[in-house]
């Protein structure tokens, strides 16, 4: 027992059912996927070789990339402005604003892309009003598109990339743009070199929160792409009920898990993962 | 339908904790209707191993009532077992994970005659038995080892009046034919029944259309694609067409009525050249209920009154020939098989489907993405 003692901390046991239910309900199921990858059809790598064999699969990766990256820069752009807004303004409007923030993140995913067709759909709001209006002759596509998509992504996102950086430019200390505007900076040399890298933690969070959940949209693009937005959320969905192409499916999911696993990495080598993620920088 | 499954999976659970007492009553109840799911629906997910009953596996909506009042009914009264229902939708990917998990819940699912082809084989799926369900009930090669098919459903188009007032569209190709016909098309994601009418489009002839010519058929798909938006599901199409998004629609024919309703007559649905698509019950293998008893609720389905009246609760055409003579007059131009419409329809092939139908879904999919 003295033996075993001296070389496991005894602070394992406390936290070893916790691993045990982690190792068992979490990263069973993730190598159970990996496994199939490699073994369904037939064993081989026969599945991570068809990613070069068509320009099918690459293309869906590509779009899906395309599109996440797009709405990465719109929402953490958009959402950096809101955040910046909410701020810098009095108590009570900030209130407001938060309310309103929080009420179009709880609303469900399915009800905000379904608004979006109402409202910028071909006999939408907005082309209805246009049209009577005499400012366009034909409704303009803003849905059924890869816009539409990115329109309905972008709406979806700001919330979750607004929430981290609110926290990060709260807990600036204020004193520090002041001393900058003392010395001499005119505001927006306070800003692009004092405001703007204190914040990058907050801006490192939201972009990665919005990255990775966007790589995993299924109703939005299925729905405002009208079919021709292919990703690969929805694509594995096909494989999985549809074709039963079982080990396509696992592929695809594990070159995603490894793609986000890959750029938290790298993302670790220039920063201090805990601070993005709200832990001390010290 | 991953959220319904989830719900589905959640509830069950909370039956069994309220079962055995480690949820109160009043809890459990605000679970079921904050998701709006009816108490038999979850109770038939607890169902399994239950003899006195067989569970339905369909796609939830009207279906629960209609196949409930269609050949519960008669089912119940002849043999004395009642009929649950288990609504999250039997995709094949579905079937498989249920059987392959050996947590086997359902009797009889709701799925198409391609599924009989492909799942039977792999073991997934009981046999038919042709001693108890009629051969004779159902069209000519439809009915397989694994499958037999209880309805047709079908894929026609709607278009819309307004549009092409003097001079409607009457077939495939004046579907594909954006000159004549200009306006947006919405074809069916997943494939089916689209690729048989590019090729019909095309010139092929009905009889001649399988094996289908992959090539030449998503050719005629990308002809169009500009003018092509896609849906996934009945409801989906439904929305485009309500609200006009297209002019022209290719539809699963038993909701073409509900679609001319809904617009006041303003879209109108063609049959001609539709293509009859064999809704087929097929048996997970290790079924609760037994092989006896739900091999006599599929023969019950087989019966004519249990036809009609799935014709007149959910548009589901018969697929028994002795109730094509039987399809009342207001239903002629919306049942495929009516005197009216069965000699200008054409024939699915499930064997074809069965086989190809995984690649031939992956090939449409990235000639429309």
């Amino acid at each position: 027992m003295n033996a075993v003692a001296r070389h496991i901390h005894p602070g394992w046991a406390i936290i070893a059912p916790l691993l045990v239910l982690v190792v068992a309900l979490y990263l069973g199921p993730i190598l159970n996927i990996m496994w199939l990858s490699v073994t369904d059809p037939e064993p081989g790598l026969g599945n991570y070789r068809k990613l070069f064999e068509g320009d099918t699969l690459l293309r869906i990766v590509w779009t899906t990339l395309r599109i996440c990256v797009i709405t990465t820069v719109f929402s953490v752009t958009l959402g950096y402005s809101i955040a910046y807004a909410m701020v810098h303004c009095h108590q009570r409007q900030k209130n407001y604003m938060l309310t309103l923030l929080l009420v179009s993140f709880w609303i469900s995913i399915l009800v905000r892309t379904f608004s979006w067709l109402m409202l910028l759909g071909r006999n939408g709001l907005v082309n209805n009003t246009l049209e009577t209006l005499g400012l366009i002759s034909a409704p303009i596509a803003f849905m059924r598109n890869e816009l539409g998509v990115l329109i309905g992504m972008v709406h979806y996102m700001i919330p979750y990339a607004v929430l981290p950086l609110l926290v990060s430019m709260q807990s600036l200390d204020s004193r520090v743009m002041d001393a900058s505007r003392n010395l001499g900076a005119s505001g927006s040399q306070t800003f692009w070199r004092i405001y703007l890298p204190l914040t990058l933690p907050g801006i490192v969070a939201s972009t990665l929160l919005v990255f990775i959940l966007s790589l995993g949209f299924y109703v939005t693009p299925a729905v405002l792409g009208g079919g021709k937005v292919l990703m690969v959320a929805e694509y594995i969905s096909v494989q999985l009920l549809v074709t039963l192409k079982w080990g396509t499916a696992a592929m695809l999911a594990a070159l995603m898990l490894a793609g986000v696993l890959a750029m938290l990495w790298i993302m670790s080598r220039f920063m201090k993962l805990s601070a993005v993620f709200g832990g001390s920088t010290r | 339908m991953q959220d319904k499954q989830f719900m589905k999976e959640m509830l069950t659970e909370s039956a069994h904790a309220y079962k055995e007492g480690r949820m109160d009553r009043r809890t459990f109840l605000a679970l079921c209707g904050a998701s709006g799911i009816a108490m038999n629906a979850v109770l038939a997910g607890d169902a399994q191993a239950a003899a006195d009953h067989v569970v339905m596996w369909n796609w939830g909506g009207q279906s629960v009532e209609c196949h409930g009042s269609a050949i519960g009914e008669a089912f119940t009264a002849a043999t004395g077992k009642g009929v649950k229902f288990d609504t999250s939708g039997p995709l094949e990917g579905k079937i498989k994970e249920m059987v392959d998990s050996g947590n086997v819940t359902a009797d009889v699912a709701d799925a198409d005659l391609f599924n009989a082809v492909s799942l039977g084989p792999t073991g997934h799926l009981e046999p038919i038995d042709y001693s108890i369900v009629s051969k004779d009930k159902t069209l000519p090669g439809y009915a397989l080892e694994f499958g037999v098919s209880v309805i047709l459903y079908g894929y026609a188009f709607v278009y819309d009046t307004e549009a092409y007032g003097d001079n409607p569209p009457k077939d495939w190709k004046d579907f594909f034919d954006t000159a004549n016909f200009p306006g947006t098309r919405a074809l069916y994601k997943w494939a089916n029944g689209s690729l048989e009418a590019a090729l019909m489009a095309d010139g092929v002839a009905g009889d001649a259309l399988y094996p289908l010519d992959m090539e030449r058929a998503l050719n005629k798909i990308k002809s169009i694609k500009d003018d092509s938006i896609y849906w996934g599901s009945g409801s989906e199409v439904h929305s485009m067409v309500v609200n006009s998004e297209v002019t022209m629609a290719i539809v699963w024919q038993n909701r073409g009525r509900n679609m001319e309703n809904d617009t006041d007559g303003r879209f109108k649905l063609v049959n001609n050249q539709a293509m009859a698509m064999p809704g087929a019950y097929i048996v997970p293998k290790g079924n609760p209920a037994g092989r006896e008893a739900v091999m006599q609720f599929i023969a019950t389905a087989q019966e004519v009154p249990a036809q009609l009246k799935l014709l007149d609760c959910l548009g589901m055409t018969p697929s028994n020939p002795a109730a094509f003579g039987e399809i009342p007059e207001d239903q002629q131009p919306y049942a495929i098989t009516s005197a009216m419409n069965i000699d200008k329809i054409v024939y699915n092939d499930p064997t074809w489907w069965g086989e190809n139908g995984g690649d031939a879904v992956n090939a449409f999919l990235e000639a429309i993405s």
